[in-house]
């Protein structure tokens, strides 16, 4: 009787799982589909096809891309997807690896794939693992842009003049981006020019701005910030007498909370300089929801606390 | 196709860790999987410290290491400490998760490192997740290898000692009379329940594995109390909430393994209201019919 069962089972399998193909069948419209992670990457290459291509990103506003779980959806869309970016230098963590895997069966490219080792922060003592938050500077990340537009007119040739061209005027924004940056952060006091946020992800930032980058944590999430780390880091800013820290949106705050108290008992106020973007875009519709506003808004709260 | 394929791997994974939950819940060990979820962490810390990698073999390798280790004190800290396995579980993972988060805000505080990111997998990129041999022949989805492999062990090894592995989990005073070693017997399952539970949590992620081994187990623990039925119905449950689960996901586009974890807790419900033996129900008329003999 449990055979039967068994075997029943099995069927009842079959029969419920042939029945999800219908609604696959009308991908056939001729629309370009392209599939990203992070919204940094989906802004890009929205602003290189505009309307003659579908542009989906996986990672919404405020999504931590390290702990991104995947829900069913997400798997119809790669694999309906015509090609795919992401980011690449372990962002995604284990989901790098799979589109990695992807790869061999239709156009999945990482933006960062051909930026140079030598402009990529390494991470100290473990060669061959480097910073993945490369868009912070915006003249890496015009690297990236270049990636794309190469790709997309390689792989819809129909529509590569129109692709270039675009990518060409996007770039032109964020070249002009990038002087407005390094010109805005010039107006702090040099000896004022320090960053202090939870965890460790605008060593990019830092370089490309000539601004001092301090975290209380490492970039793992799990690397939790010590007792001494704290005190370290509020003696730090009393001595220097910075005059804000910063959040993130995607990360706790109370970590930076215990840095401001731990300064404030030395005598010293700090305050909290405002929400800054670091993993992820703003809301979709908003300003901060695009790239380019998510870079300036950044600044702008940067700027004028510590000024 | 890819449903299909989510759906068998679904299916290997609960059948492998609810085989092998049967005899943890009548061990009174079920939490042992979601201790070894937490303990791997030095495991793969170590593992990158000596390689510099964080591609999966490496991270299995190290936590398949520190699995095995975790079983072993366990029972180690019960057996010679003569503490209860409960507090010998919560003392072991506790402490190995400590060891794994000081490692990684000592050594490798700049590198993005913990299960979530390095080991757990994903159930909804099984049929993204090729296995392609170096000559780049394609093999299909690499998680049926392996959740497949294991599930084979794992059934050769009960069918083999199935006698042993009865008689230490319920007479194991019987079973040292006549000369089976309940230590080692022990030892073996606990080595199964690392490899089964490092190789799955690597396959579909952890949350599905711990709820997979306790749920369907303690389900059809309310329904039978004949070992070898427990199994099988167990193994039943676990191809039901796999397909049941898969198409919820589907249907409001959620997390697969949460719509999984949350048919086997709905499976679980239904059997304690309505098992004919052990339900809710079946009790309450059982009493009523007591006070109120027939013929009355």
């Amino acid at each position: 009787m449990d055979y039967r069962i068994t075997k029943w089972l099995i069927l009842g399998v079959i029969v419920i799982s042939g029945c999800g193909k219908v609604a696959k069948e009308n991908s056939e419209n001729a629309h370009f589909n392209i599939v990203t992670t992070t919204g940094m990457i989906g802004d890009a290459v929205t602003n290189i096809v505009g309307d003659s291509a579908d542009v989906i990103a996986l990672m919404g506003p405020g999504v931590d891309p390290h702990l991104y779980k995947a829900t069913q959806g997400d798997l119809q869309k790669l694999t309906g997807a015509d090609l795919i970016f992401y980011n690449g230098l372990h962002l995604e963590g284990k989901m790098g690896e799979v589109l990695e895997k992807l790869s061999h069966l239709k156009p999945v490219v990482a933006v960062a794939q051909n930026i140079e080792d030598t402009k990529l922060r390494k991470v100290p003592e473990f060669n061959n693992n480097y910073d993945p938050h490369i868009w912070f500077d915006v003249s890496l990340w015009i690297e990236a842009v270049r990636e794309i537009d190469i790709t997309l007119q390689k792989q819809d040739k129909r529509n590569a003049a129109y692709y270039h061209k675009n990518a060409m005027n996007y770039i032109k924004q964020l070249e002009s981006l990038h002087a407005w940056v390094i010109q805005r952060v010039g107006t702090i006091p040099k000896e004022q020019r320090t960053l202090i946020t939870a965890h460790d992800a605008f060593g990019y930032f830092g370089e490309a701005y000539d601004i001092e980058v301090k975290g209380l944590q490492g970039i793992s999430t799990l690397s939790e910030y010590g007792l001494r780390d704290v005190s370290v880091l509020a003696k730090f800013i009393v001595d220097h007498k910075i005059k804000a820290v910063f959040v993130e949106t995607s990360v706790s705050q109370k970590s930076i909370n215990a840095v401001v108290q731990g300064a404030q008992e030395r005598g010293f106020e700090v305050s909290i300089g405002g929400n800054l973007y670091s993993d992820a875009m703003g809301e979709e519709g908003t300003p901060e929801g695009t790239y380019i506003g998510m870079v300036t808004a950044n600044v702008n709260t940067i700027v004028e606390a510590l000024k | 196709m890819e449903a299909l394929q989510i759906i068998l791997a679904g299916s290997l994974v609960a059948i492998a860790c609810g085989l092998l939950g049967c005899f943890l819940i009548l061990r009174k060990m079920a939490m042992v999987g979601d201790a070894i979820s937490h303990a791997v962490l030095p495991g793969i810390v170590l593992a990158f410290l000596f390689t510099g990698s964080r591609d999966s073999v490496t991270m299995l390798i190290g936590a398949g290491a520190i699995g095995i280790l975790t079983t072993f004190l366990i029972e180690f800290f019960h057996k010679k400490g003569r503490l209860q396995t409960d507090a010998s579980i919560g003392v072991t993972f506790t402490w190995l998760f400590a060891v794994g988060v000081i490692l990684i805000s000592v050594f490798a505080g700049k590198v993005d490192l913990d299960q979530d990111c390095v080991l757990y997998g994903e159930i909804a990129y099984v049929p993204l997740d090729l296995w392609i041999t170096d000559s780049g022949q394609i093999m299909g989805p690499r998680v049926l290898y392996i959740t497949g492999t294991v599930l084979i062990i794992l059934i050769a090894f009960i069918s083999l000692g199935y006698k042993e592995l009865f008689l230490t989990t319920f007479d194991p005073a019987y079973a040292s009379a006549i000369g089976i070693s309940t230590a080692v017997w022990h030892y073996l399952l606990m080595g199964a329940v690392s490899l089964t539970t490092v190789a799955s949590f690597e396959s579909v992620g952890a949350i599905l594995v711990v709820a997979l081994l306790i749920a369907p187990p303690a389900t059809a623990y309310l329904l039978t109390e004949n070992l070898k039925k427990m199994l099988l119905i167990t193994s039943l449950l676990g191809v039901v909430i796999s397909a049941v689960g898969y198409y919820l996901a589907a249907w409001f586009d959620g997390s697969i393994a949460g719509a999984m974890a949350s048919v086997a807790g709905l499976l679980f419900m239904l059997a304690f209201l309505l098992s004919p033996t052990n339900g809710l129900i079946a009790k309450h008329r059982r009493k009523k019919a007591i006070l109120k003999p027939s013929g009355v």
